[in-house]
């Protein structure tokens, strides 16, 4: 069974088409919302026109500078800059009229913030702005305001929107790369009757299943590792949790996806046809399991349907470990969804995932 | 002569479809056996219940003395089997995959071995995809012999294989007969078999039609003579004469192309002085051939 296992390996690491799914695919996902989401990142540049001297003026473009939010360029004439809103290039202008903050009566007391309405980066730059002139407002009429809000996290842990995501593209990969990797190789087996060749021969059904799922979960390994480290050290995620418990749960989720393969691969008679169901299997999945957004923002009806998808559970278990550092069966209704999906799949595989025709 | 497979009254069922239909017969040890008939007339389902890939409806097969039921593994040891048009993986190489298979059994022979038997060496390290067709085919046959087989199942080796590639794999099967290995293929060729099998069996629609050697097959046929010639403008009463000798075929419409289907030795010379007379541009004095034989006996062309 070693030769099994480590030719499987080797036609793993061979073959591109699988390769795609197993890496490339997920690091896609991870540098789009890296670089989106990661660390420096910005929601888009502005154009500033600053046409005041005074030092209230350059304090609003040097506080919307310092939020790191934006890109600031720098611009002479508003209608260059709104066509370059037109053409995308920036999404909004701020510009400061002369004499602004000169703080004689006839001197000009607006800013004028020109955006386009596609973009939603003008609530952020009228708060930025607006906080940034509250102060002064204060400051200038001598008084303090009154009622107040503070902001505080539930735990001090800095956690991005990118930390949630990476979770995500971690059991998106191993769901991906299981699912198709395994239902569209079976498949492909059985149309090139290998499968067939193999029961020719005495060796065990078991075997040449087992050593199919041990040499993947040996990738699944890798694909965790490039995922975490691209994230972690590319990207700036944050990762709390215990590595050492992420891996063992990741790798049953995995387990649990090729069991799910092999159960598409029972029902499919061509590469083709399980090609198409892996699919139809996986990209609802990607979209109502959790991904890219909590489900719990979903209607209520369909959030008490897709909770119980075998990737949601998975993912809320990984993000406990990962972001909270939580134990994997601190919420125990996610193990038993998990472990019941995975009965289910193993039963349907083993009753129905046959290599002989007979 | 000792047998190795025994097969006794065996029937296959597919719900209303009765694929093999209470067949027997025996294979010797050491001899090419051939199955032989039309696509679907029930070749390769009875070839694999013997392989043990399918579980007969009814019926016994014995394979080097053990029922293939009960002792499937361990018949599975002693036998190569080569399924038809079945792939190998895509992204091993030729080594890689004989070894790989020679994992699977108790005996072996090395790979490098295997491949200079069909002169495959050089591509030792190559993917199966770089082959050529009748290198695939070659390579599917050395596959099956990883284990040093005794018995060596081949379904349907040689079709959609080039003339000569197909003369390839002939020296390559009577190789492994000259090893000593018993050979049982199937095939719709009927020249191969005639060349290949020291016996064969036709079947048609599950049934054995008839099994006998292949050269006493051929000399029992109903016209075991031809004789085929070309000649332009002969008139009706030489051909109503030559009716009477034989029957006289007009090769597909072809005008000036006949041939004569001979019952025996007698009506064989007198047709021949005939046909001399008439100084034909061409003369071919032949017996009959397996597939002639196969279309009388199921009065169709093979090709159909």
């Amino acid at each position: 069974m070693w030769k099994l296992f480590v030719s499987d390996l080797k036609m793993l690491v061979r073959n591109r088409q699988s390769l795609f799914w197993v890496l490339f695919f997920p690091l896609m996902f991870t540098f789009i919302f890296g670089l989106f989401f990661g660390k420096n990142n910005t929601v888009g540049t502005i154009a500033v026109i600053n046409k005041s001297n005074t030092q209230i003026a350059s304090g609003v473009v040097s506080s919307l500078d310092q939020s790191k939010i934006f890109k600031i360029q720098t611009e002479d004439n508003l209608d260059t800059a709104k066509d370059e809103i037109k053409r995308g290039v920036t999404s909004a202008v701020v510009y400061i009229p002369e004499g602004f903050g000169a703080l004689d009566p006839s001197s000009n007391k607006q800013i004028e913030i020109v955006y386009d309405p596609g973009s939603q980066v003008y609530t952020t730059i009228s708060g930025v702005v607006g906080q940034y002139l509250t102060a002064v407002n204060y400051q200038l009429q001598n008084s303090k305001p009154i009622l107040t809000s503070t902001l505080q996290p539930v735990t001090d842990r800095k956690l991005t929107y990118f930390d949630f995501v990476l979770a995500g593209v971690l059991g998106l990969a191993l769901m991906q790369s299981s699912v198709i990797g395994i239902g569209v190789s079976m498949a492909q087996y059985r149309e090139e009757k290998i499968l067939k060749r193999i029961t020719t021969t005495p060796v065990k059904s078991w075997k040449f299943i087992l050593a199919e799922v041990l040499s993947r979960l040996v990738i699944n390994l890798v694909q965790i590792a490039i995922i975490l480290i691209v994230g972690k050290y590319l990207f700036g995620a944050h990762i709390y949790g215990n590595i050492i418990i992420v891996i063992p749960v990741a790798l049953t989720g995995a387990f649990l996806f090729q069991l799910v393969g092999f159960v598409v691969a029972s029902f499919s008679k061509t590469a083709d046809a399980a090609q198409g169901m892996a699919t139809a299997v996986t990209i609802p999945m990607m979209f109502l399991a959790g991904v890219f957004f909590p489900i719990d923002s979903l209607p209520h009806w369909l959030y008490l349907i897709v909770q119980y998808l075998p990737l949601a559970p998975l993912l809320r278990i990984i993000r406990g470990v990962m972001l909270q550092s939580s134990s994997p069966f601190l919420e125990p209704k996610n193990s038993i969804i998990l472990i019941s999906w995975i009965v289910v799949a193993l039963i349907v595989s083993i009753y129905k995932f046959k290599l002989s025709d007979e | 002569m000792q047998k190795v497979i025994s097969v006794k009254k065996l029937i296959k069922k597919y719900r209303d479809l009765t694929a093999v239909d209470g067949i027997s017969f025996d294979v010797n040890r050491g001899e090419i056996f051939g199955l032989l008939g039309e696509n679907g007339a029930g070749k390769t389902t009875t070839l694999e219940m013997i392989e043990g890939l399918r579980r007969p409806t009814s019926g016994k097969i014995e394979v080097l003395g053990c029922d293939i039921i009960e002792h499937r593994d361990a018949v599975k040891e002693k036998i190569g089997v080569q399924l038809q048009s079945s792939a190998y993986y895509g992204f091993l190489t030729l080594k890689e995959i004989l070894e790989l298979f020679a994992s699977f059994y108790a005996k072996n022979i090395p790979a490098a071995e295997l491949l200079k038997m069909v002169d495959l060496e050089k591509k030792a390290n190559s993917y199966i995809g770089s082959l050529s067709g009748g290198q695939r085919q070659r390579f599917s046959i050395v596959a099956s012999l990883v284990n040093d087989p005794e018995v060596v199942f081949l379904d349907e080796p040689t079709t959609g294989l080039d003339p000569i590639a197909r003369r390839n794999l002939w020296d390559l099967i009577s190789k492994i007969k000259n090893q000593g290995k018993t050979v049982i293929l199937t095939t719709h060729y009927m020249e191969e078999a005639e060349i290949l099998c020291d016996r064969v069996a036709i079947m048609e629609s599950g049934k054995i039609l008839v099994m006998d050697e292949t050269h006493k097959l051929i000399e029992a046929a109903k016209f075991p003579f031809t004789i085929s010639f070309i000649r332009k403008n002969i008139n009706q009463k030489t051909l109503a004469d030559l009716g009477k000798l034989a029957v006289v075929e007009n090769i597909f419409g072809k005008e000036n192309k006949y041939v004569l289907k001979i019952k025996n030795q007698k009506n064989m010379n007198l047709a021949l002085k005939l046909v001399q007379s008439l100084k034909p541009e061409s003369l071919t004095v032949g017996r009959a051939t397996l597939e002639d034989l196969f279309i009388e006996l199921t009065g169709k062309r093979v090709e159909e």
